[in-house]
């Protein structure tokens, strides 16, 4: 922790480094939202609080999107609660489309712009129909490429929009590169007939926009990795093979390998219990008009359930307790 | 010889032959002309007639001996005689009575010369076209009675007919006679007539016999002002608007309808009855004071319900213009919507969204009905100059709403009893975003609605089913998928009974709710409402659960469970909440406007957190600064403190001397 790296920056850089000040910002603001409520447990409680559900990933969960956005720890925390809430879409089997992806994001997030599902769905969709149904797990790994890295992604399209056109924007912006250098661009010819850009050459800008930039990119030696057994590639070839790459999740940390996907099972077994405590609920419910004494023993069983409901969501002051622990 | 009904009263009473010629109706009785006239009504038996065949023209020639001309001056019987054409007739001139019945005759020829005939009876020949006549100028009855005459012409001079009958012929036309005005009686039963019209200048006729026909209407009866029967029995004849002129007719007495298809119809007598009330027989019987009374009872019911079903109608129209109207002025605004969208979207190099789709989508299929209205509904209707832009209907258990101005009715004062019916509330033509706002005076003025349908209400995302948790039971909900893009989504249903499954729903678009679609709901979100009422920290609980729920927690955490004694509604809804809900009530739907006025209300807070946090920062900034400056310069400021107390200590006296001066000088 007190690596000599850490010591070494300034001290405003370091806390803008670790966006410190965005979670100081944000708790400061949520303290004044709800100044009345807080007020009565205590700030300090409140302080811990916020922290906690920041290092648990839970501070995203319907807040606005420029919250959401705002740090990588956030995004990641918004691509892993997107992954806990809705495995259950992508383990039954459903196939949706983009809109309706969406709208489950927009139940996390409600004011998530389309553009952003948008271009995911193009991701998985390689630009074609764009109604056309996705798996849950094609379009989760889209998503997360596109969500995590917008900004990288943009860049990356204009430079390969150059690159297609012809131009060669590391002979123009960085002399020094002595690779990019002598290559020459590719004649317009050869570039029109075969699709996409040569790979290497695509590799080489990236790997300098990866140099030149603060935001977050995908590790280098990653990219080169996904790049390597192609000649040419396309745009949404490229992000493809991006978000099918394992190393590129793990690095990021969100979600779990592609065979782990519908894996969780934490939640599988809170989930059981959720249907039988409905199953219960709903059969109580149909009988209750009818004779109650017969069904005396389901009731009570019900009673007891609401009971343990009741107590169990309102967390007193200081029993912070859940009383189906997950 | 002439039948007796045409007899009249005149100069010379021969035997039994008569003629009179008075214009007192009253002498005819009943029917004039029937088939009776194909009685074979004895010809006097004994006219010895000779015909030769002359050399010099093609035509016979009639001779009588002097003795029967003596006898029988004048009148001539020539019936059934086998004649195919006219035979000349010398030195009859004075015959005023002239019989061809049942022959083969052609053509009326070679009888100009008698001028003062009187009576020609032509009945059954084969006569094909009136003609002939010309001379004929004293002429009072003509009788061309089962010919094939195709076309009444030629009638002229004809100014005395009294009686013109052209029974069983082929006439198509009624037309020039409307010279005859000393015409009497006039017989066209049996022909090919399809109206009845140009009959104005028969001043003087009282029967008219249109039986046998094919009449569909009849105009200019008005115009007769003697007109006393009228026959128009086997025609067809289905409405009284096609012989509505009959009603301003004062002098008709006598009518027959029989074998038309109006006299099938129910309102048949009375109709008539109560529109001709100068009538003394129908049909050939008596109309009694009672049928009378019957008539016009019957009559004013139907006025009634005439007036009632307009009443009714014009009702319908107004409200079918009034949701037309909603319904453009929906498409209008969807339309505009969608530009701004795709105006939006055009700015975006990304999007790649087609504009002209958006509008084919957004345009509903409403045809422009200009189907056929009473003319009298679209008087009606001019007065309608404003119509609403919004329409309120209740029709039994349901309320219908169509356009957003609507909504504002939920404000009446509905009276318990019209509130209480009310089981299904329907939404069209309003924007879901409105719809949301007015769900809590839903929920107190109709507390029985439990169907909610929606349609044309822009439910566009899966979201704004969270907004329906807010009522109090919902047992059937209709999403139509016209106007709600949200019924495209494979997972609609889901959720809804998701969201929504403290109500307990049973039918959703119709279709039965079962267990199992209960319980693949709750293994497909079950989990959000976990890691949404879980995970949560409890202050992002309590704030997004807002005030009412605020209330419902705190009672809670005061009580820590259920405190005997104080039983209101309020609380038992809350705890029924409580128990069923809590999990999902932090999934909400605040509407598009609200969420960006709050973020707006935000900015100004987040703007003063930046500012603290910056001077926070500063401050400990330089603080951390000043601390490691401190640290550093420590060591060496530590040496001085050191070596300055060291120099001086060194003379112990003079330090001595320096101290008391020191604490004689702080005195």
């Amino acid at each position: 922790m007190l690596s000599p790296e850490r010591l070494a920056l300034p001290d405003y850089e370091y806390l803008a480094q670790r966006h410190v000040l965005t979670y100081m910002e944000d708790a400061v603001c949520q303290l004044l939202e709800n100044r009345e409520d807080i007020s009565q447990y205590g700030i300090a409680r409140f302080f811990t609080e916020y922290f906690n559900s920041v290092c648990q990933g839970t501070h995203i969960l319907f807040r606005e999107f420029s919250f959401v956005q705002a740090t990588p720890h956030n995004r990641v925390s918004f691509l892993r609660a997107f992954w806990r809430c809705f495995r259950t879409v992508g383990k039954n089997g459903d196939l949706l489309t983009m809109k309706e992806y969406h709208c489950l994001l927009q139940l996390l997030c409600p004011d998530f712009p389309l553009e952003l599902t948008q271009k995911a769905a193009r991701i998985v969709l390689m630009d074609d129909a764009m109604d056309c149904l996705m798996s849950f797990s094609d379009f989760l790994f889209a998503f997360q490429i596109q969500f995590y890295y917008s900004e990288f992604l943009d860049s990356v399209a204009a430079i390969y929009e150059d690159l297609l056109s012809g131009k060669n924007p590391n002979t123009v912006i960085v002399p020094t590169s002595s690779s990019g250098q002598h290559r020459q661009r590719p004649a317009l010819g050869e570039a029109g007939m075969l699709e996409g850009v040569e790979a290497s050459l695509f590799y080489q800008c990236l790997e300098n926009l990866c140099d030149r930039h603060k935001y977050s990119c995908p590790p280098p030696a990653l990219v080169k990795e996904a790049l390597s057994n192609v000649q040419r590639l396309t745009f949404y070839g490229f992000l493809m093979a991006l978000s099918k790459h394992h190393g590129i999740n793990q690095a990021l940390g969100a979600l779990p390998d592609k065979g782990d996907l519908m894996h969780d099972p934490a939640m599988d077994e809170e989930l059981e219990r959720l249907v039988v405590r409905s199953k219960l609920h709903r059969t109580s419910r149909q009988h209750r008009a009818k004779e109650p004494g017969a069904f005396g023993f389901q009731r009570r069983e019900k009673q007891e359930a609401l009971e343990r409901v009741s107590s169990a969501s309102v967390p007193t002051p200081y029993h912070y307790r859940w009383e189906p622990r997950e | 010889m002439i039948p007796g009904k045409y007899r009249s009263v005149s100069g010379r009473a021969a035997n039994n032959v008569e003629f009179k010629l008075n214009k007192d109706t009253s002498s005819f009785p009943g029917r004039l002309l029937q088939h009776d006239l194909e009685r074979n009504y004895s010809s006097r038996q004994g006219d010895h007639i000779n015909l030769v065949s002359s050399s010099l023209s093609s035509f016979p020639i009639l001779q009588r001996s002097s003795e029967e001309k003596i006898l029988y001056s004048d009148r001539l019987s020539l019936e059934r005689q086998k004649l195919t054409v006219c035979p000349i007739i010398n030195g009859e001139d004075h015959l005023r009575l002239l019989n061809f019945q049942h022959n083969f005759i052609t053509r009326i020829q070679n009888i100009s010369n008698l001028q003062k005939l009187i009576s020609l009876d032509l009945y059954d020949n084969q006569i094909e076209e009136i003609s002939g006549l010309s001379t004929l100028r004293c002429l009072r009855v003509l009788l061309l009675g089962k010919n094939r005459i195709k076309k009444i012409s030629n009638l002229e001079n004809l100014k005395s007919l009294d009686v013109l009958d052209l029974h069983g012929n082929q006439i198509t036309k009624i037309e020039n006679i409307n010279h005859l005005c000393e015409l009497r009686v006039l017989n066209l039963a049996r022909n090919f007539l399809s109206h009845v019209d140009n009959l104005n200048g028969l001043d003087s006729l009282t029967e008219l016999n249109l039986r046998h026909n094919q009449i569909t209407f009849v105009r200019d009866v008005d115009n007769l002002p003697c007109l006393q029967h009228l026959f128009l029995s086997f025609n067809n004849i289905s409405s009284f608007d096609s012989v509505s002129c009959l009603a301003d007719s004062s002098s008709l007495s006598d009518i027959t309808f029989d074998g038309n298809p109006i006299a099938q119809e129910s309102w048949y007598k009375h109709t008539v009855l109560q529109n001709m009330m100068q009538l003394r027989q129908l049909d050939m019987k008596r109309i009694t004071e009672e049928e009378r009374r019957m008539a016009s009872v019957l009559a004013k019911k139907e006025e009634e319900k005439k007036r009632e079903s307009h009443k009714q109608s014009l009702l319908k129209e107004k409200k079918r213009l009034t949701i037309n109207n909603v319904a453009r002025q929906w498409d209008l605004q969807q339309q505009r919507v969608a530009n701004i969208a795709t105006n939006e979207d055009r700015k975006d190099s990304d999007s790649a969204q087609d504009p002209c789709q958006i509008d084919g989508s957004t345009l509903s299929a409403f045809p422009e009905e200009t189907g056929p209205l009473d003319s009298g509904l679209n008087n009606a209707l001019q007065g309608l100059s404003v119509i609403d832009t919004y329409l309120v209907e209740v029709d039994g258990d349901t309320l219908s709403l169509y356009g957003s101005g609507a909504l504002e009715s939920l404000d009446r004062n509905w009276s318990v009893q019209t509130a209480g019916m009310i089981t299904t509330v329907s939404f069209t033509f309003i924007e879901f975003d409105e719809i949301v706002h007015v769900l809590p005076k839903l929920k107190i003025k109709f507390p029985n609605s439990l169907h909610l349908k929606f349609k044309e209400t822009n439910l566009v995302m899966l979201q704004q089913f969270n907004a329906l948790a807010q009522l109090r039971r919902v047992d059937q909900l209709t999403i139509d998928p016209q106007g709600n893009p949200v019924v495209n989504f494979t997972l609609w249903k889901y959720y809804v009974l998701f969201r929504l499954s403290h109500f307990s729903m049973q039918k959703i678009n119709g279709t039965e709710v079962t267990q199992n679609d209960m319980i693949m709901a709750e293994r497909l979100f079950g989990i959000l409402a976990h890691v949404a009422s879980s995970e949560l920290p409890q202050y992002r609980l309590i704030s997004i659960l807002g005030d009412a729920r605020k209330k419902q927690f705190r009672y809670l955490l005061e009580s820590k469970g259920k405190k005997p004694g104080i039983i209101n509604e309020e609380n038992n809804d809350s705890k029924r909440l409580v128990g069923e809900n809590t999990n999902r009530a932090t999934l909400n739907y605040t509407t598009r406007d609200f969420y960006n006025e709050k973020l707006e209300e935000i900015k100004e807070k987040k703007k003063f957190c930046k500012t603290y946090i910056e001077d926070l920062v500063k401050e400990a900034t330089e603080i951390n600064m000043k601390n490691e400056a401190l640290q550093k310069l420590w060591p060496q400021m530590f040496i001085e403190l050191v070596r300055d107390a060291v120099i001086e200590i060194r003379n112990k006296n003079s330090y001595m001397k320096l101290c008391l001066q020191q604490i004689t000088d702080q005195k």
